[in-house]
C-alpha cells in the first residue's frame, strides 16, 4: 500500500451556465503535502475549492477526501476551509467565535484554538468586527485549526494582509500543520509564498489541469532554452524533438520552456543555451494557454479504475 | 511549545440546552430572541393584569352589549394599547424572518457554518427551526393571555364586534399562526433575496399583501347564518353576539335584492309589492362560529407555513451539498 491519499479527482466538472468553470480534473493529492491551486482568475480555483468543500455540487465526476466522497457528510469533520474573505460572524467576540468551533466540530481543539488567537496578542472578549484585517485572518485560522482538520483548503489566504501579517501567519500555517501532519491545499497568486511555503503544486488554467505533482518532481521535468531563432521561429529540431510548453521570439533571439520527461529525456542538441528554470518561469509557462498538454507526475497521478476496484 | 504538557481536554464540551446548533442559533438572534421575550413577559403581565379589572366590570353590569358604552369608558386605552399586538406578527416576519438566512448570505458566514462538521440539513433546520419554536412559544402564551382577558368581556369589548376589527387576528390560533406564517415568509424572502434591506423591504409588502388577503378571506371561513323575516316588518333580530355580516331581500321565487332596493321610494311596502318582495333576510355570523373560522384560517396559515419551511430546506439542500 503506499502512501495515503488526501484528495483524489476524478473527471471532476462544473458546468455554470455560462459553460464550464472546471473540467475533467483527475488527479490526486498524496496526504501531508502543502499544495498550491495556481491559476489566472477565473481559472476555476474557487469552484474547486467549492466543490472540496461541498459549496458547490460539481456537475461530473467524483472528488474523494480521504476516500470519503464530498457528497457524504462524513467529510465535513475532515477538511477546514478558510474563504478568501474569512467569513466571521461580526458581532461575536473571538471567545465566542472559538465556542462555535467549539460547539460545532466533535473533535475541536480549544487549546490549540485558544494558543493560535493569543499569540497575535487578540483579546478573546474583542468583538470580531473591531479586529484589523491581519487579527481577523489569525482568528479565521483558529477557528480552521481548532477543528484539527486532516485537509487545510485555504482561498487566497494572505491576499488582503500586510507583508508583516503574511510572514507571521505562514510561519505558524506551516507550524501547525507541521505539527499535526496536516495536509494544506492553498489557492495564491503570489509566487513568493508559494515558493516558500509549498512542495506540490496544482495550476488550473481555463477551468483545466495543467499540472499536477511534487515540485521536486516538476522543476526539473523544464528547461529554459534561449537561442538563434529560426526565420522569426523556433528551430524544427525542437519542436520535433520535445514538448514546449511556452515560447517567446524576440527579434533573432527565441526562449522557449521545453519539458524533457519520459521517453524523450534527452534534450535535442543545438546551438542553444541551457539554464535550469526557476518557480516562476515554470508556472508562468503553463498558465499562458498553450498547446503543450497537461503535465502529471507519477505521485499526482489518480488510480485507475481498474485499480481502485 | 506547551502542546505537549497540555493535558486539557481536546473536547471541553459545554453542556446545558444552550449547546451545539442551538447555541449557534441563539447567539446569532439573541437581541430579537430576548426582544420578543421581553414583549411576551409585558404583554402576558399587563393582560392579566388588566383582567382583573375587567372580570369586576363584568361581575358588577354583566357581559351584555348594553353597557359596551360604560365598558369603552372606562376600558378604550387599556385595549387600544393591546390592538398593538395585531403589528407583532409582521414585525417578527420584518425583523427576525427576513435577516435571518439573507444576514448569513450577505455576510458570507453561511460558508463559515456550513463547513463546520454538521450537516447542511440540521444546519438549516435549527436555523429556520428555532426561531420558528421562539414564534410559537411567544405568541401561544400572548395570545392565551390576551384571550383570556378578551373573553369574560366578549360583548363589551369594542361593542362586541369580534370580526371586523383586530380581536379576530390576535385571538386564539390566528395570531400564532399568522406570526408563523410571516416569519417563515420573511426567511423564504430573504434567501431569495440574499440581501437583508431588500429582504426586509420585501417583506413588508408581503405582510401588507397577507393583511389584503385576510381581511378578503374572514367572512368566507364560514358560512353565515340566516335569519328570514316578512318583508313588512323590520330585519329580523339576531343574537347581540352576533355580527351582522349582510342583509338581503327575497322575493317569493327566491330572488335575493340589496337590502337598499325600496330605500328611496316614496312608498316602500308598494315599492316592495312591485318588486316582489316577501322577505328581509339577514345573514350573520354567530360567537359559536368564531373558533371553527379561527381554526379554519390558522389551518390554511400553517399549511402554508409547512410549505414554506419545507420550500426553504428543500432550496438550501439541493443547491450545494
Amino acid at each position: 500500500m503506499s502512501e495515503a491519499i488526501a484528495m483524489e479527482a476524478r473527471e471532476l466538472g462544473k458546468k455554470y451556465r455560462r459553460g464550464w468553470a472546471l473540467r475533467d480534473l483527475s488527479f490526486r493529492l498524496p496526504a501531508g503535502r502543502v499544495c498550491a491551486l495556481v491559476g489566472p482568475n477565473g481559472a476555476g480555483k474557487s469552484t474547486f475549492l467549492g466543490a472540496a468543500t461541498r459549496l458547490v455540487r460539481p456537475t461530473t465526476g467524483t472528488l474523494e477526501l480521504f476516500g470519503v466522497p464530498v457528497t457524504d457528510p462524513a467529510v465535513l469533520p475532515r477538511f477546514a476551509f478558510l474563504a478568501q474573505d474569512k467569513p466571521l460572524y461580526k458581532r461575536f467576540t473571538v471567545a465566542e467565535t472559538l465556542r462555535t468551533g467549539r460547539e460545532l466540530n466533535p473533535g475541536w481543539d480549544q487549546a490549540a484554538a485558544e494558543r493560535i488567537v493569543r499569540a497575535g496578542d487578540i483579546a478573546l472578549d474583542a468583538k470580531v468586527g473591531t479586529l484589523s484585517g491581519g487579527q481577523r485572518t489569525r482568528v479565521a485560522f483558529a477557528l480552521a485549526f481548532g477543528k484539527r482538520p486532516q485537509l487545510l483548503l485555504l482561498d487566497e489566504p494572505m491576499a488582503d494582509l500586510d507583508p508583516l501579517a503574511r510572514h507571521e501567519l505562514s510561519g505558524l500555517l506551516l507550524a501547525e500543520a507541521a505539527e499535526h501532519g496536516t495536509t494544506v491545499l492553498m489557492s495564491s497568486h503570489v509566487l513568493a509564498d508559494l515558493e516558500e511555503m509549498c512542495d506540490f503544486l496544482l495550476v488550473l488554467a481555463g477551468g483545466r489541469l495543467r499540472m499536477a505533482g511534487d515540485t521536486d518532481a516538476l522543476l526539473p521535468a523544464h528547461t529554459l532554452l534561449t537561442g538563434a531563432a529560426e526565420d522569426g521561429a523556433l528551430p524544427r529540431e525542437l519542436t520535433e524533438g520535445c514538448t514546449v510548453v511556452e515560447h517567446r521570439v524576440t527579434g533573432r533571439q527565441f526562449t522557449a520552456l521545453v519539458r524533457s520527461e519520459g521517453p524523450r529525456a534527452e534534450l535535442p542538441d543545438g546551438p542553444w543555451e541551457t539554464a535550469v528554470p526557476g518557480l516562476e518561469e515554470v508556472l508562468l509557462g503553463h498558465l499562458r494557454p498553450s498547446e503543450a498538454p497537461p503535465l502529471i507526475t507519477a505521485a499526482a497521478r489518480p488510480s485507475t479504475p481498474l485499480e481502485a476496484a | 511549545m506547551s502542546t505537549l504538557t497540555d493535558t486539557r481536554p481536546a473536547t471541553a464540551r459545554s453542556r446545558g440546552p444552550l449547546h451545539g446548533l442551538t447555541w449557534l442559533v441563539w447567539r446569532r438572534n439573541r437581541t430579537a430572541f430576548l426582544l420578543l421575550a421581553a414583549v411576551t413577559v409585558v404583554s402576558c403581565g399587563y393582560c392579566l393584569y388588566h383582567r382583573a379589572g375587567v372580570l369586576d366590570f363584568v361581575a358588577q353590569y354583566g357581559n351584555t352589549i348594553r353597557y359596551s358604552e360604560k365598558f369603552e369608558k372606562a376600558y378604550k386605552e387599556v385595549f387600544d394599547r393591546t390592538y398593538d399586538l395585531s403589528y407583532l406578527p409582521a414585525l417578527l416576519g420584518i425583523f427576525l424572518g427576513a435577516p435571518l438566512i439573507a444576514g448569513e448570505q450577505e455576510h458570507g458566514t453561511v460558508r463559515l457554518a456550513t463547513t463546520q462538521s454538521v450537516s447542511r440539513t440540521r444546519w438549516i433546520a435549527a436555523t429556520v427551526g428555532l426561531p420558528l419554536l421562539a414564534v410559537l412559544v411567544c405568541t401561544t402564551l400572548i395570545s392565551l393571555a390576551f384571550t383570556a382577558l378578551w373573553t369574560p368581556a366578549n360583548q363589551l369589548v369594542n361593542y362586541g364586534d369580534w370580526l371586523g376589527g383586530t380581536i379576530f387576528d390576535i385571538t386564539g390560533p390566528v395570531p400564532v399562526a399568522l406570526a408563523l406564517f410571516l416569519t417563515g415568509c420573511g426567511m423564504a424572502v430573504g434567501m431569495l433575496v440574499r440581501r437583508v434591506v431588500p429582504a426586509m423591504l420585501l417583506t413588508l409588502v408581503v405582510t401588507t399583501g397577507t393583511s389584503f388577503v385576510l381581511d378578503w378571506l374572514r367572512p368566507r371561513l364560514a358560512t353565515p347564518h340566516t335569519a328570514t323575516g316578512p318583508a313588512s316588518g323590520d330585519f329580523p333580530a339576531i343574537p347581540d353576539s352576533a355580527i351582522n355580516f349582510d342583509q338581503w331581500l327575497g322575493t317569493a321565487d327566491g330572488r335575493l335584492l340589496g337590502w337598499g332596493t325600496c330605500v328611496d321610494a316614496k312608498n316602500e311596502a308598494a315599492c316592495q309589492a312591485d318588486q316582489g318582495i316577501v322577505h328581509k333576510i339577514v345573514e350573520y355570523f354567530s360567537l359559536d362560529q368564531m373558533a371553527g373560522m379561527q381554526w379554519r384560517g390558522a389551518a390554511l396559515l400553517l399549511v402554508l407555513t409547512a410549505l414554506i419551511v419545507a420550500f426553504i430546506v428543500q432550496w438550501t439542500r439541493r443547491r450545494p451539498l
